[in-house]
């Protein structure tokens, strides 16, 4: 739990505050140092095949991959909640045609509608961050919506409405701060999935573009030269494997938590 | 002969002695009751010398020529084996997915005892009073009713054939209606020779039922004697305070504050429920229901669990589902629920059963209190409100020391107290209590009702209050109306229902609360098939 915590705050510090110091840019490419070996030529970790610093690039990955997890996340904790909290407080025909409407994006093969997505209109990061968020938030939306059926049968939700409060006022002030708890514990399951589905997307070269780039981009191209420069997938992989995990642990201790 | 003797017992946690110098005994063919409020140590006096409760024991515990206090939790195993248990919650002590056969199977081989046959796991149910006990046995736990479920429990305690049954307030969990019935079965088991330990916060109904009593007060012995002597000559306090907290049918009518004009009129209320299944249709919880209630009233409406009292209640008080009838508040017919408004809801407030759901988890009792004030009284100031909410605090004897603690820092008893503060703050003329004393400890509830009872003098509140409970009905109601299967079936004066039930529902009722003939001793029930 604590390691998870101090993981993901180390990380989060690193990419956005190492950049500044570091003497390399991630786009910046050293004639003298191509694919250089750790510690040669003042790259720590050495350079890839273009000769840009490995270190300022997984750095630079690492806060495109995170940018666009927390932005998805973020997404599907909105539309999620609205909808999950309208579905499960309206109940009755509203609801069974919300739910539906889950159930049939449920259905589409995910995957094959970002990739369709991307080749239509382009590759761009916003349209990323589009695709990933309109999918993730099913889960919310289910998860949001059975916290505020149950609630709704509260006698405390009930006690509100006899004391004159309005719909909007419920929902606000009783309904989704009990709902908060849980649909952050989601959110942070959330995360490490969108992480995942984006570094799979860059991984398949659909995601950000050069010279930009983000883990899976880096970890694509490691995997490429794997052999002679084993650290340029390692290192970006690690860090990848570091975040997923410990953003799940942490995501499910809070969930546990908030269960008791 | 004794079967269990328990002399000096003590129980600590850490370093809290929480029961000291408890003695009882219990002899085979015959039922001890452990008697006490909530906190008094008597689950603790009970469970602690066999291992099931934390705790550290001192003194003596004497089972079946063993001592049980110092044994280590494997030298216990093997002699509890040989003591049956029964607790609280038959809703969810059976697994739901193994049949009950299958599950009393189970209990009656867990000592290494042979397979019963079909006809013996039979026998076992019947033994407890369940009626068609061989088509019970193929039945899963979610078919069987709260009794139901927790006579299969007391069978399965007995299935291995123990010579000690303890049951931890069997019948707490359970609908007033059944609590007789089951405490008869358990009772029953005595026939047989099986040495009764019940733990109870409810005196009289134990009473009825156990030959000797031991009243426990903060973890020591406050009484201890026969059942009867006991219930008609209390020697200490704590018995007093238990047997009074109670409300008998059978006191002197109470004084009840004088009515005024005529301030709700419900005509012809219907409402339905949506079955389960994909086309189920709708299933009438209340079924054309009227009654007119004046200010300053108190209106009773009793049934058995499932009649649609609170279905009634809440449709009334426009906080549940309505399908049809009308509701007039002071000659003005009431909108449906959607389109309450402010001035519509200021006049009547809630209290429900369940005290800390009632309650928001993240808000201070303060704010809790002062919600009403928000919606229904807008001018006020945050400040206004807080002093209202204060005030209405001290009226309920809870004061500001409450105001900025949550609910889970409160006890039942604290926690209805502040939903009753809350009913209260925007003054309202009516009251609606659903259940408001049902989950409580007796003596919590009991003093509940002295509240209740005072806030009526002293406000002139109209009060429509749930319960299934006559007797408290009869304490605090002008006039009573017994529902049964969502239609009032008969309605009158309190008096009057009481001392002469015309229908079924209403003798029913009266029954179960044990106490039909007004003398005070125990009458049991005719057997009784329980649905």
């Amino acid at each position: 739990m604590r390691v998870a915590g101090w993981t993901i705050i180390a990380v989060v510090l690193a990419a956005l505050l190492l950049p500044f110091v570091l003497p390399w840019s991630y786009d910046q490419i050293d004639w003298d140092g191509v694919r250089a070996a750790p510690l040669a030529h003042g790259h720590l970790l050495g350079t890839d095949s273009v000769g840009r610093d490995l270190l300022a690039r997984t750095l630079i990955g690492t806060r495109i991959t995170l940018t666009v997890a927390g932005a998805a996340a973020l997404v599907a904790l909105l539309i999620g909640t609205t909808w999950g909290a309208i579905a499960g407080w309206v109940g009755g025909r509203v609801d069974e045609a919300m739910m539906r409407v889950v159930d049939a994006l449920y259905a589409l093969p995910f995957m094959f509608v970002v990739i369709l997505l991307m080749v239509v209109f382009g590759r761009s990061i916003v349209l990323v961050f589009l695709g990933i968020g309109a999918v993730e938030w099913l889960t919310m939306a289910r998860v949001v919506r059975g916290q505020v059926m149950a609630l709704r049968q509260r006698p405390f939700v009930l006690a509100a409405e006899a004391a004159g409060a309005p719909h909007r006022a419920i929902l606000l002030r009783h309904v989704l701060p009990n709902v908060a708890g849980v649909a952050l514990a989601y959110l942070l399951l959330t995360v490490p999935q969108v992480v995942m589905v984006e570094s799979f997307l860059s991984f398949l070269g659909l995601g950000v573009q050069e010279p930009l780039t983000s883990l899976g981009i880096l970890v694509h191209d490691g995997a490429e030269d794997m052999d002679v420069a084993p650290l340029a997938l390692l290192v970006p992989g690690g860090v990848l494997v570091a975040l997923v995990l410990a953003l799940t642990s942490l995501g499910e201790r809070l969930r546990d938590w908030l269960a008791r | 002969m004794t079967l269990y003797a328990v002399e000096r017992l003590g129980v600590a946690i850490g370093d809290i002695s929480l029961v000291h110098d408890v003695s009882f005994v219990v002899e085979p063919g015959r039922c001890t009751a452990l008697v006490g409020a909530s906190g008094s140590g008597k689950s603790l006096s009970s469970l602690a010398p066999f291992g099931l409760s934390a705790g550290a024991t001192s003194g003596s515990a004497r089972f079946a020529s063993h001592e049980l206090v110092g044994l280590s939790e494997a030298d216990l195993r093997p002699i509890r084996a040989r003591a049956g248990f029964v607790f609280q919650h038959p809703l969810t002590a059976l697994t739901p997915h193994l049949k009950i056969g299958v599950q009393m199977t189970e209990a009656a081989m867990a000592l290494g005892g042979p397979r019963p046959d079909r006809a013996a796991l039979a026998a076992m149910l019947d033994r407890v009073g369940l009626s068609k006990p061989e088509a019970k046995l193929y039945a899963y736990p979610h078919r069987l009713s709260g009794g139901e479920r927790q006579r299969v429990l007391i069978a399965a305690a007995i299935a291995h054939g123990p010579s000690l049954l303890i049951a931890d307030e069997p019948t707490s969990a359970l609908d007033a209606h059944l609590r007789d019935a089951i405490m008869e079965a358990l009772a029953r088991l005595r026939d047989d020779g099986l040495g009764l330990l019940m733990v109870s916060h409810d005196l009289a109904l134990v009473a009825r039922h156990a030959d000797r009593i031991v009243v426990l007060e903060g973890g020591k012995v406050a009484e201890s004697g026969i059942a009867d002597d006991v219930m008609t000559r209390p020697a200490s306090d704590t018995t007093r305070a238990l047997i009074a907290a109670c409300p008998k049918l059978h006191d002197p009518a109470p004084v009840l504050p004088a009515t005024g004009r005529t301030l709700i009129e419900a005509h012809g209320i219907q409402v339905g429920f949506r079955a389960p299944g994909w086309r189920g249709g709708r299933v009438a919880a209340v079924d054309g229901a009227s009654f007119v209630l004046a200010e300053g009233e108190a209106l009773a409406i009793v049934g058995a669990s499932g009649s649609g009292k609170s279905t009634l209640a809440r449709a009334i008080g426009r906080i549940g589902p309505c399908d049809g009838g009308t509701v007039t508040w002071r000659g003005e017919e009431l909108p449906p629920r959607r389109a309450m408004r402010r001035e519509h809801r200021a006049g009547m407030q809630a209290v429900f059963q369940d005290p800390l759901a009632s309650l928001d988890p993240q808000w201070t009792v303060a704010q809790s209190v002062a919600e009403p004030l928000r919606h229904l009284v807008p001018e006020l100031t945050a400040a206004e409100r807080r002093v209202r909410a204060i005030e209405v605090l001290e009226a309920v004897e809870l004061g500001a020391a409450f105001a900025d603690r949550r609910p889970a820092g409160l006890s039942g008893g604290q926690a209805q107290r502040v939903a009753i503060a809350r009913a209260l703050v925007a003054s309202p003329d009516l009251l609606i209590l659903d259940e408001a004393t049902s989950a409580l400890d007796v003596l919590v509830a009991g003093r509940i009702l002295e509240l209740l009872e005072r806030l009526q003098r002293t406000r002139g509140l109209a009060i429509l209050l749930i319960t299934h409970d006559i007797a408290v009905a009869r304490r605090l109601c002008h006039r009573i109306a017994v529902m049964e299967e969502g239609r009032i079936v008969e309605a009158g004066r309190s008096e009057t229902i009481v001392t002469a039930p015309q229908s079924a529902a209403a003798k029913a009722l009266i029954a179960a609360s044990g106490q039909a003939k007004g003398d005070g001793a125990y009458h049991p029930l005719p057997p009784m098939t329980i649905a």
